[in-house]
């Protein structure tokens, strides 16, 4: 039988990523790596956090295997099963054992949607002991000396029922994300879209002005992702307040007074 | 001179109160009718009168259902249309009778105002929420729309016209709001307001200098205090300050200011020729001329054309002395021309400057801060010279912590105090505090310790009276333990509110509700998919295929094997713990039963457990906790009249209702259980438990009940809400609404999004 294996390749990051530090973002998390300290990205959605692991896993030419919690996440889901082929059973790696064993980055991405049952599996791998357990094959598997364990969560979210627990998180190393300033948001914009600069600007003005909103009821400002919607958008010959409509404010709210305070905002900035 | 009108419109009044009596009305009705005709205004009183009386002779229970319907036209149109709209009510009445002045005063809240109202106008009321919203977004900060009859701010209110109908269309009048309103954020943003006394007066002694004034203004209005032409000045000043506010808002809000420059045009044709005008009024009115067109329209003043490119320059400015600069040489070089100043009509969207209004409320705000420090000092110099006396033999006394070498602490009475950081910087800004010095931790003997604020706030001594009631402990920080079996908690029977304030708030915001109900039901109803499940309505394929696989490699294959579709699995109880003491009187008290009522309705569509209480007291020995609804009751008329009885009581000791809440919770069978506490501020009882002390309290009963599984999350209403805050809740998730009219719309959001 011939086993399923993992082409480490396809893992790879090639090129590099175009990634502007924003902090000391990049040094933090070499740091962390040296010492094999599992790593925390918290910020909200759209700030970078996923382009930043492209870029490290470039950096230090590590496979970056990426699971997208959610609440139906089994832990066989991360860590393998067994398969019926051809009358066979087969076991078929998860994306965390493939990690382990390859010595990637493996990165849990909002790794509070997932079942609190699920993420104790991770416990055993994020600490000294960098084990996991594979329970069903009664084994356990020593991580490469290469591998490393990356979380990222939003803090934004208030819901009780998704906090991230103490006895995960106190095994990371916490890296802070943040919205990047006006002007290194400008040039993510620009370079991300090809729009020219002042009409960057102005989006990223915009950007700056929902963030102000959020003691006033909305949930969450714009995020640079959003912001580049809105750009491409733009790009493609839409009209800017149109673009800033669909791909902002829309977003971001269903909240009528909100949204006609979104719009005069918008009108007042293009 | 007694009003003419009087008579006549007292006679009205006693012919209206007998035919009344004769109806068999009663006195209370008969207040109430006289009530609101005395709350109408002189000129439309003397009509309501006249118009009540001929009502009351064909029968008195038309007068007060009348009433009701002109106060809410009177509330919904301007003057003049009032006017006309009573007029032709008054005239339905005497020229086709009353069935037909009935139908149209019935008419009011459906559209019967509305061929009454100038179609183009737009009221200020109407674009209040999404102005501030607006100001918020673009400003970053938390300012007030206020109704003024010109634009102009004191930095924390933006002060806009009442009605705008200059154009025929309803939404360029709101663009002329915004318009003004960002002007307004302009001078806040700029700090144009912030300027202040200059170095150079421009000549002698101004009307009235410092040495006339003890204490004198300070900040912009001292600027203005030195002119002799002080309205002059301020118009200068105003005229200037566009120039730097329009470059800024230029290059901010692009959009607005390019729509502006059409505006621009329009107004430069309004404006009045130069020649028409004194020399000194041509003079602020030519610059004017050369911020809405960069020329003037007419010949400039010699004095003025003389001054144009410097005035000009104001565009690139980016320091509001520039301004101040510029001010006095126009100030100065105006001085000769001839004729007196007659200020014409200032660019409406420019609005005007209230010096004395920014003074004052800049006054304000230090006095406020200054009385917080003023607090704090004389604490610490009626500090007693030796240790506090220990009233209880069983504490520690005061935990001594060593001094640590970098940091500066206040030597007072042979202690040494360590004081925050806002404290310290205000000591210094004083030059110190009587009696005492600021020394640095390496300058005072080794080995001493210090002891802080808190520390030297005395222990609770009050007599040891234990009523009955359920018992609770209490926290001591200072002592580090607790204080067992300390407060008396008593259930207490809420008094039913006597207005039907349940219904009330339901009609005012009915649009609302049922938006809400809608979004909330959607959560309830959305079914929730149970995968991997011992039971349920179908296979769950992936489930199967790995329990078949494992059963192929020899392992004992899982059991759970079967989806289930769920709509109840929000398993959900959740209580609210409201705070009653003294200091929610008036708004807030009455925000928090709205706010209650909004999330009944929520909760009810949700189908969530829920339970509401309140709390206050006096002191250890008297914690009250007033049922409003428990767990296990419906939602019924009699939950509804104690909501309408909440009432603000006494004090805020917070440990024991948390820790009585606790207990509720945890015998009610749920899977998530929160407790959601709606309160104004600090912790705050007779006796001992204030600061620190109540602060403590809280925090622990805090922690106590997510030990005991429970998610509390808090909301405080509070303006300035202290850094005691992250403190006291810790770990548990709080907010802080600034502003209590938002607390019912805000909580259900904050529910939610708590619970999704
Ligand atoms: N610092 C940054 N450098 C380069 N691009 C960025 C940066 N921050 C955000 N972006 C852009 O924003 C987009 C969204 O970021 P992403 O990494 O997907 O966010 P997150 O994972 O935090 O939700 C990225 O695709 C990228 O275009
Ligand atoms: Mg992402």
């Amino acid at each position: 039988m011939e086993k399923k294996t993992i082409k480490i390749e396809e893992y790879l990051v090639e090129e590099e990523p175009y990634y502007l530090e924003v902090d000391k973002e990049k040094a933090l998390f070499e740091a962390a790596y040296r010492n094999r300290i599992p790593v925390l990205l918290k910020g909200p959605t759209g700030c970078g956090k996923t382009r930043f692991m492209e870029y490290m896993s470039w950096r230090f030419k590590r496979p970056l295997i990426t699971v997208s919690c959610h609440d139906d996440l089994t832990v066989s889901d991360l860590v393998g099963r067994y398969l019926v082929q051809g009358g066979e059973t087969v076991w078929v790696d998860g994306p965390i054992t493939r990690a382990v064993k390859v010595g990637g980055f493996c990165y849990l991405d909002e790794i509070v949607e997932a079942r609190k049952d699920t993420t104790v599996v991770i416990h055993p791998l994020a600490d000294h002991r960098r084990i996991l357990p594979i329970e069903k094959r009664g084994e356990m598997l020593h991580a490469a000396p290469e591998f490393l364990l990356v979380i990222s969560y939003n803090p934004g979210y208030q819901s009780v029922l998704k906090d991230l627990k103490q006895s995960t998180r106190q095994r990371f190393l916490a890296l802070e994300f943040t919205y990047p300033g006006r002007e290194l948001e400008t040039e993510i914009i620009k370079h991300e879209s090809e729009i020219d600069a002042p009409t960057a600007g102005r989006l990223v003005s915009f950007g700056d002005k929902t963030r102000n909103l959020v003691s006033a009821g909305l949930s969450e400002g714009a995020s640079t992702r959003l912001l580049i919607h809105a750009a491409k958008l733009i790009h493609s010959g839409v009209d800017p307040k149109i673009a800033c409509e669909v791909a902002i404010s829309g977003t971001l709210t269903d909240d009528h007074e909100m949204i006609r305070a979104l719009s005069e905002i918008i009108q007042s900035i293009f | 001179m007694p009003d003419t009108s009087q008579p006549n419109s007292e006679h009205l009044m006693e012919e209206i109160i007998k035919n009344m009596r004769l109806d068999f009305f009663e006195n209370e009705e008969i207040i109430a009718v006289i009530d609101a005709i005395d709350s109408f205004d002189r000129h439309l009183r003397q009509k309501v009168l006249a118009l009540c009386f001929a009502l009351s002779h064909a029968s008195s229970s038309l007068v007060s259902n009348t009433l009701k319907r002109i106060s809410t036209a009177a509330q919904k149109l301007e003057p003049e249309e009032m006017e006309r709209w009573f007029d032709d009510a008054a005239d339905i009445l005497e020229s086709q009778g009353i069935d037909p002045f009935i139908d149209f005063v019935a008419k009011v809240p459906e559209d019967g105002l509305e061929p009454f109202m100038e179609p183009e106008r737009l009221r200020l009321r109407e674009v209040t929420g999404l102005l501030e919203t607006y100001l918020m977004g673009i400003s970053g900060l938390d300012l007030t729309i206020g109704t003024d009859s010109e634009p102009y701010t004191d930095t924390d209110t933006v002060y806009l016209p009442p009605v705008l109908s200059r154009s025929r269309v309803p939404q360029e009048n709101l663009l002329l709001y915004v318009l003004m309103a960002a002007h307004k954020w302009g001078q806040i943003a700029c700090g144009t307001l912030m300027v202040d006394l200059h170095e150079a007066p421009p000549e002698g002694p101004g009307t009235s200098g410092p040495e006339d004034d003890e204490a004198g203004p300070r900040g912009i209005e001292a600027l203005f205090r030195q002119f002799p032409e002080r309205a002059f000045a301020v118009d200068l000043f105003s005229l200037l300050e566009a120039f730097m506010l329009d470059s800024f808002l230029r290059k901010e809000l692009p959009g607005l200011m390019s729509k502006a420059e059409g505006l621009k045009a329009e107004i430069f044709s309004e404006r009045p020729r130069l020649e028409d005008l004194s020399e000194k009024s041509a003079f602020a009115e030519g610059i004017y001329h050369y911020y809405l067109s960069g020329n003037s329209k007419g010949t400039a003043p010699e004095a003025l054309a003389k001054m144009r490119d410097k005035i000009l320059s104001l565009r690139g400015a980016t320091d509001p002395n520039e301004i101040v600069g510029v001010l006095f040489a126009a100030y100065d070089a105006a001085k000769e021309l001839k004729g007196d100043y007659k200020p014409q009509r200032p660019v409406f969207f420019l609005g005007t400057i209230k010096p004395e209004r920014v003074s004052r409320r800049l006054e304000a705000k230090r006095e406020e801060a200054m009385k917080k420090l003023e607090g704090v000092i004389t604490k610490l110099m009626n500090m007693p010279d030796f240790e506090p006396r220990r009233h209880r033999s069983d504490g520690p006394a005061v935990r001594a912590k060593p001094v640590r070498k970098d940091e500066e602490y206040l030597a007072i009475k042979g202690k040494i105090v360590a004081l925050d950081e806002e404290i310290n910087s205000r000591i210094k800004e004083l030059g110190g505090v009587p009696g005492g010095v600021l020394v640095k931790g390496s300058d005072v003997e080794s080995g001493s310790t210090y002891v802080t604020l808190k520390d030297l706030t005395d222990e609770e001594d009050e007599p040891q009276a234990k009523g009955a009631g359920v018992k609770y402990d209490e926290w001591d920080y200072k002592r580090g333990d607790y204080k067992r079996q300390w407060c008396s908690l008593f259930e207490v029977e809420i008094q039913p509110g006597e207005e039907p304030f349940v219904e009330l708030v339901r009609k005012r915001h009915g649009g609302y509700i049922a938006a809400l109900r809608k979004r909330f039901e959607i959560i309830r109803t959305v079914p929730k998919m149970l995968r991997r499940q011992k039971d349920g309505d179908c296979i769950d394929i992936d489930a199967a295929v790995e329990a078949f696989s494992d059963m192929r490699a020899g392992l004992s294959p899982e059991e759970a094997l079967f989806v289930r579709t769920d709509r109840q699995e929000r398993n959900i109880a959740v209580l609210f713990l409201i705070d009653m003491s003294g200091s929610t009187k008036g708004w807030i008290n009455d925000a928090e039963k709205e706010a209650l009522v909004l999330m009944c309705e929520a909760l009810e569509a949700l189908g969530d457990r829920y339970a509401i209480y309140g709390f206050s007291g006096m002191s250890r020995t008297r914690c009250e906790y007033y049922k409003i609804k428990s767990f296990d009751e419906p939602y019924l008329d009699s939950v509804k009249g104690r909501i309408a009885g909440i009432a603000p009581k006494d004090y805020t000791r917070m440990g024991a209702p948390i820790r009585h809440s606790a207990s509720i919770l945890n015998i009610v069978e749920a899977k998530t259980k929160l407790l959601i506490t709606l309160s104004d501020g600090k912790p705050e009882d007779w006796g001992a438990y204030k600061g620190d002390y109540g602060i403590e309290d809280t925090r622990k009963a805090l922690i106590e009940a997510r030990e005991r599984g429970i998610h509390p999350f808090c909301i405080t209403i509070d303006k300035e809400a202290g850094s005691y805050l992250s403190h006291m809740y810790g770990e548990t998730n709080y907010i802080v609404i600034d502003e209590i009219r938002k607390l019912p719309n805000r909580i259900t959001e904050i529910y939610r999004r708590l619970t999704i």
